[in-house]
């Protein structure tokens, strides 16, 4: 009443244009995203909609960034390649399997598989963080990237598969050659850097960071390079600034693609049949069994002669045993706390991960953000330490096990290597 | 000395370690490549080449850096030049030795003037469109640091020090370029280059204003980013994706809660790198010496505890060996996934790199040598484990005991034991002819 209308809570022209624009920010911020009105086509399973999507989820779900691979890969390929990393990570719906490989349809399935990937991971976020413009120079101090994976193992080249044990002391010598050179240039690799960065001090317009990194001086001195790398950082703020607006927006579409699921037919609930998948059988699990086997079997050895020597000693008696009995059990409860959580099934590891950008400072420079090497090296230190236990152990682990194979052999004598 | 077919497996484990590090050695090349070129003078080679520029500006520009300057430009090229030269008695009275001759041609970047005398030689520094003869100093154009006193006191520097003489034709001072501006200028005068090196003048560098706007710009977005994780309106969005999970899971027809491959893969490494870390417990435990009855107590009840959760760790892999023979199909190459250990933090990605701040080379190198030092050591480790499972068979089967079975022991051994890099020696006894 009174000259106010009665106001709706929500303008039906924002609410018409909210989706839409949730949409668009999300296809900006994808690579290869396709338009609002192809998803919309797709909500009603149009075939023009079907072919955009498959290229969407190609791109999003290969490991490799996204520029020439798929040339490389004709349709079927991506089709199949898509259908692949889709039952490899699970997704429940049978009917994705049985899209044609030509492309040509499967708009909504489709468009329920992307928003499915969207729903259990922070999608967006995560491919821009692995096709980041990188501005520094950068290390990773977790383990992940110490080496880079070898991609796709390539198909065994001996065919009649006998191996001379000589082509695998070459191959092991080969190797140990490698990581020789490999630590050579990364020490000149690491000299480099140093002086690179203490020449440029100052000279970055960030304080916190204070030097140039390699990339930025790069620019200076290239600078068509620098354009490159100037459009490069461009396009990627547009998508951060896309994926920014879809965070803002995306409960829209969350509600749209409640109304995509209820088009849908429902799914047969008899079991069909799927073409079983390459993923690690059981037999490859082998190993690890033997392994925490033999780790118990070695545990359970320790424990039964120590507990003998325990019950066998004088410790342990009397009334106010039991009191520091249970004190101890707690003790040791809190001490591998960690340890047990580290180990069950969601256990995160503490570390630090991820790559990190170097920046030198002076040494008596007061505290700023970021991780110091001299904690890192500890870290890595300590590793070390452990894995060449783990290596010494395994090496006696052989040397037992050859000499009981060879021990019965009368008349020879083994002479040891020196330098031990 | 020839092995079995499952030899097959070792030569591909082998080729793939080397396959891996050859991969590194090639990324550390092309970074060798760069940071080598950096510190060596830089090149004025595109001098005489012409400059390939978009559409618009092309009239603008002169096709080469050899184009006639405006008087305007000869003028203010005559009063830097005044500048460099006496910055150069100003540098060459500070510098401690006579670092060669530093004659007093143009040198890019080394535009310097000492703050007592800024208002003899306005450097036009603006990189503003048109705005190239500002008789002021534009703030943004020059830096002015307090001089630490070992260093050169001009620290002041222009935007033509950017482009450490690329020669890029007559600078248009396109706005959004920002990376030629008055390079006619510089190159004009440099009729006797002498070369633009890090070492020398690196801290006179600064970079373009259009890409520190990007690069800030950049860094505020993936700050957002990361903070937006944990925003009340992410609730409802959160719930809302919730909801679709389990309504796709329900509409699906499958039976729920089914193990996907990839989360398959994913707690096996969890569960190797779990193996690790209670044998290196175990070794501490078993290394360390009790000195009263209480630690002696303390240490058996850890063994206890380790080996509670081993069995635990047992009971899950088992678990998962079931869902891998009842719902998923066989590996055709029969080939885990790497036993070097990944990281499993996904708990709260911070998607923007953090620093690593180091204080000297040789810090940076002893942090970078041990990084390569533990993932040699995961790989030997890996090896060993494969080369074990293979070679050790081999040698309890066979049965002939002459000369080759001996060659393939001692060679097994060296494999094995001393990382293939030292034999043992086999003597025979004879038996004394009588």
């Amino acid at each position: 009443m009174g000259r106010r209308r009665r106001r709706r809570r929500v303008d039906p022209a924002d609410a018409a244009r909210a989706l839409p624009e949730a949409i668009a920010a999300l296809s900006q911020t994808l690579p290869a995203g396709p338009s609002p009105e192809t998803f919309r086509r797709a909500k009603f399973d149009r075939p023009e909609a079907a072919p955009a999507f498959w290229r969407l989820l190609f791109c999003v779900l290969s490991p490799q960034p996204p520029n020439g691979a798929s040339a490389s890969f004709s349709p079927e390929a991506q089709v199949r390649s898509v259908k692949l990393a889709l039952r490899t990570q699970g997704y429940p719906r049978r009917a994705l399997a049985q899209l044609p490989d030509d492309g040509s349809q499967g708009g909504r399935e489709l468009l329920l598989a992307l928003a499915w990937l969207l729903a259990r991971e922070p999608l967006p976020e995560r491919l821009l963080a692995q096709n980041r413009v990188q501005l520094g120079d950068e290390m990773h101090v977790c383990e992940c990237e110490a080496l880079a994976s070898p991609g796709p193992p390539a198909p065994s080249v001996e065919a009649d598969g006998c191996v001379d044990i000589r082509h695998l002391q070459w191959l092991m010598g080969k190797l140990r050659f490698r990581w020789r050179n490999l630590m050579a240039s990364q020490q000149e690799q690491c000299a480099l850097l140093g002086k690179i960065h203490s020449y440029t001090r100052g000279c970055h317009s960030d304080r916190s960071l204070g030097h140039l990194s390699v990339t930025e001086t790069e620019l200076l001195r290239d600078p068509e390079g620098g354009r490159q790398l100037l459009r490069r950082l461009q396009r990627e703020n547009a998508r951060l600034q896309a994926a920014l607006e879809w965070r803002r927006r995306e409960l829209v579409f969350w509600q749209w693609m409640d109304t995509v699921l209820d088009a849908c037919p429902p799914e047969a609930s008899q079991p069909t049949f799927l073409p079983r998948i390459p993923t690690p059988g059981a037999g490859a699990l082998e190993p690890l069994v033997r392994e925490l086997q033999a780790l118990q079997g070695e545990l359970r050895e320790a424990v039964e002669a120590r507990r003998e020597a325990w019950e066998a000693g004088v410790g342990g008696r009397g009334p106010e045993w039991s009191a520091v009995r249970t004190a101890l059990r707690e003790a040791v409860g809190q001490d591998l706390a960690a340890l047990r959580r580290a180990c069950e099934r969601s256990g995160s590891l503490a570390q630090p991960h991820g790559p990190r950008r170097l920046v030198r400072t002076e040494a008596g420079a007061p505290r700023g953000p970021g991780l110091r090497a001299p904690e890192v090296i500890e870290a890595l230190r300590s590793r070390e330490a452990h894995l060449e236990v783990v290596l010494r152990r395994l090496q006696g682990q052989c040397r037992q096990e050859l000499a009981r194979l060879v021990g019965a052999l009368p008349g020879l004598v083994w002479i040891l290597p020196p330098g031990r | 000395m020839l092995l079995a077919g499952s030899s097959r497996r070792l030569v591909a484990e082998l080729r793939d370690a080397l396959d891996s590090c050859a991969e590194r050695q090639r990324q550390l090349e092309r970074s060798l490549r760069v940071s080598r070129r950096l510190l060596r003078a830089w090149e004025p080679a595109e001098t005489l080449a012409p400059e390939p520029t978009p559409g618009p500006e092309t009239n603008e520009e002169a096709p080469s850096a050899a184009c006639a300057p405006s008087p305007q430009d000869l003028k203010e090229l005559e009063l830097l030049t005044q500048a460099l030269e006496k910055a150069v008695r100003v540098r060459k009275g500070i510098s401690k030795a006579g670092e060669g001759d530093k004659a007093p041609s143009l040198k890019f970047g080394s535009i310097a003037t000492s703050p007592a005398t800024r208002a003899s030689a306005p450097p036009s520094t603006s990189r503003r469109a048109g705005s190239r003869a500002s008789e002021t100093e534009p703030p943004r154009g020059i830096r002015q640091t307090r001089v630490p006193a070992k260093d050169l006191p001009e620290h002041r520097l222009l935007s033509v020090g950017d482009q450490a003489c690329m020669g890029q034709g007559a600078g248009a001072t396109k706005p959004e370029s920002g990376l030629r501006n008055e390079q006619i200028v510089l190159s004009a005068a440099s009729q006797a280059p002498e070369a633009f090196t890090l070492k020398d003048k690196g801290i006179l560098l600064q970079l373009p204003e259009a890409f520190r706007k990007a690069s800030s710009r950049n860094s505020r977005l993936w700050a957002q980013l990361s903070s937006t994780q944990t925003s009340d309106s992410v609730d409802a969005a959160t719930t809302a994706k919730m909801q679709f999970l389990q309504k796709m899971q329900t509409t699906s027809g499958w039976p729920g809660s089914r193990l996907s491959a990839t989360e398959v893969e994913a707690e096996v490494r969890h569960l190797q790198k779990a193996c690790l870390l209670l044998r290196l417990r175990m070794g501490e435990e078993l290394t360390a010496d009790p000195k009263d009855w209480m630690q002696e107590y303390r240490c058996l009840l850890t063994l206890e505890e380790l080996q509670a959760i081993v069995g635990q760790c047992l009971h899950r892999l088992r678990e998962l060996c079931t869902v891998v023979e009842q719902q998923l199909g066989p590996w055709p190459e029969g080939r885990f996934p790497r036993a070097s250990l990944p990281c499993g933090g996904e708990a709260d990605p911070i998607w923007s790199p953090q620093l690593l701040l180091y204080s000297s080379t040789q810090e940076l190198q002893t942090l970078a040598s041990l990084r390569l030092r533990v993932a040699m050591l995961h790989q030997q480790i890996y090896l060993e484990k494969v080369l074990m499972a293979e070679l050790l068979p081999l040698v309890s089967k066979q049965e002939p005991l002459g000369p080759p079975w001996l060659a393939l022991c001692r060679a097994v051994h060296s494999l094995l034991c001393e990382g293939g890099q030292r034999f043992l020696t086999i003597l025979r006894e004879d038996k004394p002819a009588d």
